[in-house]
């Protein structure tokens, strides 16, 4: 028998109380494309006469299967308005090389946010191939565009990004400069994953230039501090 | 006579820092002495967690920025009205509250879909956060928080403030003493599946008029989320019931319970190694889960509230030699052999301004909370991947340090999702 050891007062209140949600209407409802194959998703996705709500479903339900063979499919919806994202869905998770392919091709035909969307892609891929254009991008009258390419450089990490960036930080102003600083803080923590400390303490040393935003000089300092303190390492 | 240096004797050593510290009792607290507050998408949740923090001496809140003119109307409103001026600043747009130099940290209470990237780029600019649990919509985003907070070495504070009430803390104690025995099983309460199920909809609600952009800013409203039609059900809290929004009643209700057991286990660096889904979707349902050493984790929505009369948000610890219980109603239930152990705690409805006295202290002391990024990163995960395992309906066996599912490709790639342009983490 439970022991209670105390009066207990009114139980507290978690959450706000669920709204009653409204019925979606047919044409809004996933239905069977939450189980269908992969040749079933990529005909709804060339259809031209599917509506936009059913190639949004097929897409996020072709970013679990994973199918190759999706990948044309799904680049050709990088450009549109309001599937980008949806497209981009599918297109992460799938492993095979020829997603990394469609999505850098768009790095020539797309602009403002859909070509930002396609780059945040190309960061989460770690893409290297696509290293040498977004580096170019780095100075990019969009600033957005700008901000995007030094983020994805800095997870794809490496010499060659480390490079780029360091070179980025003294041509950049603003918030450019201070993406290209985030950034270089995330190559920096690659590099030091990659064992190449002398690269990376070089690449928090860079960050201490006066003009590089406060809150990533001190995360610079902090890195060489942690590194330079660990006692996991040899000495 | 009692000299000064007897008084200070029995002054010092406290075994906490003393609210008065911090200011939450009257007095002077030096304008340089004030750490300074914005806060972002301040709702009804988060209005509550404002409404405690405003009581905080040594905190001043001075802007709010949100897509919707009338929360921030209404927030403005509220805290001038604290303060007895017309000081707090409204904005529409994120970046300009974040780049005032002035600021030390922001309060961030929107919808899930933005928690993580407004916590990282609040870290970008040299931020300390308290945000709005659940923190992250995927594992990745999960991890990208807690790697943000340590590279930018920030102060971050889940609003899991069950970690600071007072029966919960006597619950980690009790098993930390011994008195239960060795750790068999944790219970994490997930709520009725009445109210959220494990898996929501994925369906998109009919379009509405889409409201002038200085009434509800659409776009930013939707944020890092995919694309969808307005409809004034989202806006209003119906978000919750989509996928695209919401990570279900495992998530919502994981992020409170699950955190509790990973804390109170001091398991708070780690997630189980496998998760076992049964039932439906309409409930009843439970995620069987179990850490490496043995140790079980039951995910259940059939406790919350149950026989036992815990209140919401309960958990439960199960040792070989005793168990305890305990939720929101504050009351601990027990095996006999811990009852001699258990005292009078602070009511749980306390637990929120601990948890900000915490963070207080936090951002002076430059210490982590008890609700910290690396923290809720772990507790999140392991809701993340029982989620998952619900929607796969297979039991998934998973690899903490590689940071994968070991027996299911699909799980695999519904570790992340892919955001809307342009935001990232």
């Amino acid at each position: 028998m439970p022991q209670t050891t105390q009066t207990a007062p009114a139980p507290q209140a978690a959450a706000p109380p669920k709204p009653k949600p409204p019925e979606p209407p047919p044409e809004f409802q996933e239905g069977d494309i939450a189980t269908m194959d992969a040749a079933a998703l990529i005909r709804i996705l060339t259809d031209a006469s599917s509506p936009e709500f059913q190639k949004a479903k097929a897409c996020q339900r072709a970013g679990e299967l994973g199918p190759r063979e999706a990948v044309p499919a799904l680049s050709a919806l990088l450009s549109h308005e309001r599937l980008n994202t949806y497209a981009r869905y599918g297109l992460e998770p799938i492993v095979d090389p020829s997603a990394d392919d469609a999505l850098r091709a768009g790095l020539s035909k797309l602009k403002g946010n859909l070509l930002i969307g396609v780059i945040n892609s190309i960061g989460k891929r770690r893409d290297a191939k696509a290293g040498p254009v977004l580096a170019k991008m780095i100075y990019d009258a969009d600033a957005g565009v700008a901000r995007a390419a030094a983020a994805a450089l800095g997870h794809i990490g490496g010499l060659s990004s480390m490079k780029e960036l360091q070179a980025a930080l003294v041509k950049t102003k603003g918030m450019t400069r201070m993406a290209v600083a985030d950034a270089s803080l995330v190559c920096a923590e690659r590099l030091l994953v990659e064992g190449n400390r002398d690269q990376a303490l070089a690449l928090y040393a860079s960050l201490s230039a006066p003009d590089v935003p406060k809150p990533a000089r001190l995360a610079a300092m902090h890195g060489i501090i942690r590194e330079e303190t660990s006692t996991s390492r040899p000495r | 006579m009692t000299t000064r240096r007897q008084i200070l004797k029995t002054a010092v050593a406290p075994m906490i820092v003393p609210s008065l510290v911090l200011g939450q009792q009257a007095g002077a607290v030096a304008p340089s002495d004030k750490i300074v507050f914005g806060g972002i998408g301040i709702g009804s949740r988060g209005a509550y967690d404002l409404s405690k923090l405003l009581n905080f001496a040594q905190a001043r809140f001075v802007a709010i920025c949100d897509v919707r003119n009338e929360r921030r109307e209404e927030v403005k409103s509220m805290v001038d009205q604290k303060y007895g001026d017309r000081d707090c600043r409204m904005y529409d747009d994120q970046y300009a509250l974040l780049a005032r130099q002035d600021i030390d940290a922001v309060l961030i209470a929107t919808g899930d879909r933005w928690h993580t990237p407004l916590a990282i780029i609040a870290a970008q600019h040299g931020k300390d956060v308290y945000c709005e649990k659940p923190c992250s919509m995927s594992m990745e985003e999960s991890w990208a928080l807690a790697d943000a907070f340590r590279r930018y070495n920030r102060i971050y504070q889940a609003g899991c403030q069950r970690r600071n009430g007072g029966n919960f803390e006597l619950c980690r104690e009790l098993l930390k003493s011994g008195v239960l025995g060795k750790l068999e099983t944790l219970y994490a309460d997930v709520g009725p599946s009445v109210n959220w199920p494990p898996v929501p909809s994925r369906d998109w609600l009919a379009a509405e008029e889409l409201p002038p952009r200085q009434v509800l800013d659409w776009d930013r409203w939707l944020g890092p989320a995919p694309w969808r039609p307005y409809h004034s059900s989202y806006v209003s809290g119906g978000w919750r019931n989509f996928y695209d929004f919401h990570g279900g009643g495992i998530l919502e209700w994981g992020s409170h319970t699950v955190d509790l057991c990973q804390w109170a286990a001091d398991l708070d660096d780690t997630q189980p190694v496998e998760y076992e889904p049964v039932g439906t979707n309409v409930g009843p349902y439970k995620v069987l889960c179990k850490y490496a050493s043995g140790v079980n984790l039951v995910m259940r929505d059939d406790g919350w509230d149950g026989s036992l009369k815990t209140g919401s948000c309960s958990f439960r610890i199960e040792g070989d030699q005793g168990w305890v219980e305990t939720g929101d109603a504050t009351k601990i239930e027990c095996s006999d052999n811990v009852k001699p152990f258990l005292r009078p705690t602070t009511p749980a409805s306390l637990a929120l301004s601990n948890h900000i006295e915490d963070l207080l202290r936090s951002i002076k002391t430059r210490q982590q909370p008890r609700a910290s990024a690396a923290a809720a990163a772990n507790s999140h995960v392991v809701c993340h991947a029982a989620f998952i395992a619900y929607q796969r309906s297979k039991k998934l066996t998973w690899d903490t340090a590689k940071r994968e599912f070991t027996n299911d490709d699909t799980a695999n790639r519904m570790r992340s999702r892919a955001l809307r342009e342009p935001w990232r983490v």
